[in-house]
């Protein structure tokens, strides 16, 4: 896709988005004793983003959007267009294995706790994003035991904030 | 009231005990600022169980210390990983961290220290002398004035934006209706749930705030694999020395932008509910307008994190004075030390000062000491964390991922925060991927519900919106906020339009008519001289024949280059 098209279909997915937030604030439940209806301020402010989102529609299908070159991934992105969903994987394959990590870990929160989850967050995270080497293996399981369990024991025991500990640890 | 109870707060402030404590406060401060997601508001929260069994001198001193230490510590993070530890520093990563990137962590570091003490010093100079003349201005603003100070403060946005004015704005407006979904804090009423409960509580500004920032960024760290398993910084050990001296005297040499990045951070904390995450941003817009070089902002420039950084630490200064000499918060850290005055049994109002005078000045002496405290300690906080930057980036980023969805769970204890962190994770992800500046919707989400707050109590008090340009404050603000918002323009064509001529003094003489409508004498006196200057630009143009300037091409090879 190129970047005018990918343009383009943005500012049609915010008009989209924008439609479906205004239809959703009819929703919004009106009170007799309101001296401004909570309806108001999100209107004015989904008003305005419908508008900036016209001039970023027509930004785009003239040409005149401006390249992003303060480092964000627009910018890196440019000469990578070709390849097809495998070639979008395997270059953002670090930021699919984070998130889907991360989203393990929040499921399996209530099961596992932050000590186990978590352990077993940073060190999957650190063997996927690392070398997954027999010398590096070890040194990440310790990276992820030290930090983890550092920082649940600082929170536990000193600031005494009960983090999730899990079903497997409550069992006693 | 004489000195008598100055040195009686001192004695009781420099006894080895609240010393002792305030010590064990800074550095609490310093490591809790220093982790994402870990907030000054969290760690002085979680100090004010421990402050019961303190008299209320101790108690003060020890959560000032707390919040002292949380402003500077949220440097270290924001300038070595690029997350800001707290909303405080967003602005200061936006040069910091590049200057770190550049081989300069020493340089950035000490400059973010050394700023951070000489902005809180001066404004703890400006409180003990000036404080109840400060706290009166406070009492003049209606909730019209707080409407017009956040349309102000959101038209920084277009300043945040770059050459990407339309997505900045879209971001900006994004981060506004995200500040609008939940309860709405006027009428309790359920917005934009879409029939799920976990949305109706709304979202907490923490877990957008690292959401954004922290998977964003560390997720851009380590898209390429390679350089993902190379350490952030690759210089030496006598490389990462923080070089104090050295910054001490760019921070001195760069004294108007630090005496104007500290009056801005204490009239802003002067300002209830406007803190420190508006005065860094409002600060360092105001450097990069007055810079000869705003082309090397956003790339590492020295002004770029002395602005920030000063301004900040002078916010707590401002937040404190409105505490004490209103009962009003000036940001939720000074809420929760609202609630330890209450606890001591002491009520915070504008009798306050007069009331219990040792009290208030043990609370200035501690917040002066508090900076003296926050150097020494820093240095060690430093040297620790310098070590965590010489390790690859994908170690830093698993750990540090797991540690903001620690830090975000301690806020409310609940695991919904954590889900908020991720849900945000991923459209900060995505947001940067297609080129969005993501500072606009922090900006948005922070001062959103302010907004609308204001506005409402407006329109209740009286829905005669014609006050919004009647009074003096609130016009004032709409002022510069008409001008601040055309700024990007004027920047952009001064040198090639002729229009841009009258740019300065049509604002001089703008401000000069709500200044004047204030009354008194020292205002319409200020307005006078707006008035002078006005008449002075238009008079010098006019000898020069109207011609434009020569010198001044910031425009085009700026932009080109930002």
């Amino acid at each position: 896709m190129t970047r005018m098209n990918r343009d383009v279909v943005v500012a049609l997915l915010l008009l989209l988005f924008c439609g479906v937030f205004f239809w959703e604030s009819t929703n919004i439940r009106l009170t007799d004793y309101a001296s401004m209806d909570s309806t108001v301020w999100p209107r004015l402010i989904l008003g305005a983003l419908t508008l900036a989102a016209m001039v970023y529609l027509w930004e785009a299908v003239t040409g005149r959007v401006a390249v992003d070159e303060t480092g964000g991934g627009a910018a890196a992105d440019q000469g990578e267009t070709g390849g097809g969903l495998l070639a979008w994987i395997v270059r953002y394959r670090n930021a699919l294995y984070c998130y889907g990590l991360f989203f393990a870990f929040l499921l399996t929160l209530d099961v596992l706790g932050i000590l186990i989850g978590g352990t077993l967050f940073v060190f999957l995270a650190l063997t996927l994003l690392g070398r997954p080497t027999l010398s590096l293996v070890p040194l990440h399981a310790a990276v992820a035991l030290g930090s983890v369990g550092f920082m649940w024991a600082v929170f536990t025991f000193g600031l005494r904030v009960f983090l999730p500990e899990g079903e497997l640890l409550s069992i006693r | 009231m004489g000195f008598e109870p100055l040195w009686g707060a001192f004695g009781e402030v420099f006894s080895l005990y609240n010393l002792a404590l305030m010590f064990m406060g800074v550095t609490a401060g310093l490591i809790a600022g220093s982790i994402p997601g870990f907030t000054i508001t969290m760690a002085v929260v979680l100090t004010l169980p421990f402050t019961f069994g303190l008299t209320a001198v101790e108690g003060l001193a020890t959560m000032i210390g707390v919040f002292v230490g949380g402003l500077s510590g949220g440097l270290m993070s924001g300038m070595l990983t690029g997350i800001p530890g707290t909303p405080s520093s967003v602005a200061t990563v936006f040069d910091g961290f590049p200057m770190v990137r550049r081989g300069k962590p020493g340089l950035a570091l000490g400059l973010g220290v050394w700023s951070s003490f000489f902005g809180g010093i001066i404004s703890a100079v400006i409180l003990v002398l000036l404080a109840p003349q400060l706290a009166r201005i406070g009492l003049e603003f209606g909730p019209w004035d707080f409407f017009a100070l956040v349309v102000f403060a959101l038209t920084i946005t277009a300043s945040l934006s770059g050459e990407n004015l339309t997505k900045g704005i879209i971001a900006g407006l994004l981060g506004l209706l995200v500040a609008a979904i939940g309860e709405d804090e006027v009428n309790g009423v359920a917005r934009f749930d879409f029939g799920f409960d976990a949305i109706e509580q709304g979202f907490d500004f923490l877990p957008v705030l690292v959401g954004l920032f922290a998977f964003s960024q560390l997720l851009s760290d380590v898209r390429d694999p390679n350089k993902a398993r190379l350490p952030l910084m690759t210089s030496d050990a006598k490389a990462v020395r923080v070089e104090h001296v050295v910054a001490i005297k760019m921070v001195i040499a760069n004294w108007v932008n630090l005496l104007r990045s500290a009056f801005i951070g204490v009239f802003t904390g002067i300002l209830p509910a406007a803190g420190g995450s508006i005065s860094n941003i409002l600060a360092y817009d105001q450097a990069k307008k007055a810079s000869k070089v705003p082309q090397d902002f956003g790339k590492g420039t020295p002004e770029g994190i002395i602005a920030p950084e000063a301004a900040n630490n002078a916010t707590a200064g401002g937040a404190l004075i409105t505490m004490m000499a209103l009962g009003i918060p000036g940001d939720i850290v000074t809420a929760v030390m609202l609630g330890a005055l209450l606890i001591h049994n002491v009520q915070p109002s504008p009798t306050f000062i007069s009331d219990n005078p040792q009290l208030a000045y043990a609370i200035f002496v501690a917040f002066f000491l508090a900076h003296f405290i926050m150097i020494v300690m820093q240095a060690f906080c430093l040297r620790a964390f310098l070590w965590i930057v010489r390790m690859p980036m994908y170690v830093l980023a698993a750990v540090i991922l797991l540690y903001t969805a620690i830090g975000v769970f301690a806020l409310n204890n609940v695991t919904h925060d954590i889900w908020v962190l991720f849900a945000f994770g991923v459209i900060g992800y995505i947001m940067k991927s297609l080129g969005f500046p993501l500072a606009p919707i922090i900006l948005g989400v922070v001062l959103g519900n302010i907004a609308e707050l204001n506005l409402s109590r407006a329109v209740s008090i009286d829905n005669d919106v014609t006050l919004f340009v009647t009074r003096p404050w609130s016009l004032f603000f709409l002022t510069v906020a008409l001008f601040s918002a055309l700024f990007p323009w004027y920047q952009r064509m001064r040198s090639r339009q002729r229009w841009t001529l009258f740019y300065l003094p049509a604002a001089c003489l703008a401000l000069a008519l709500p200044l004047v409508m204030m009354g008194g004498w020292v205002r319409p006196l200020l307005a006078a001289l707006l008035v002078a200057w006005a008449v002075y630009m238009l008079f010098r143009h006019h000898q020069a024949g109207w011609a434009l300037p020569q010198s001044e091409a910031h425009g085009s090879g700026a932009e080109k280059s930002g």
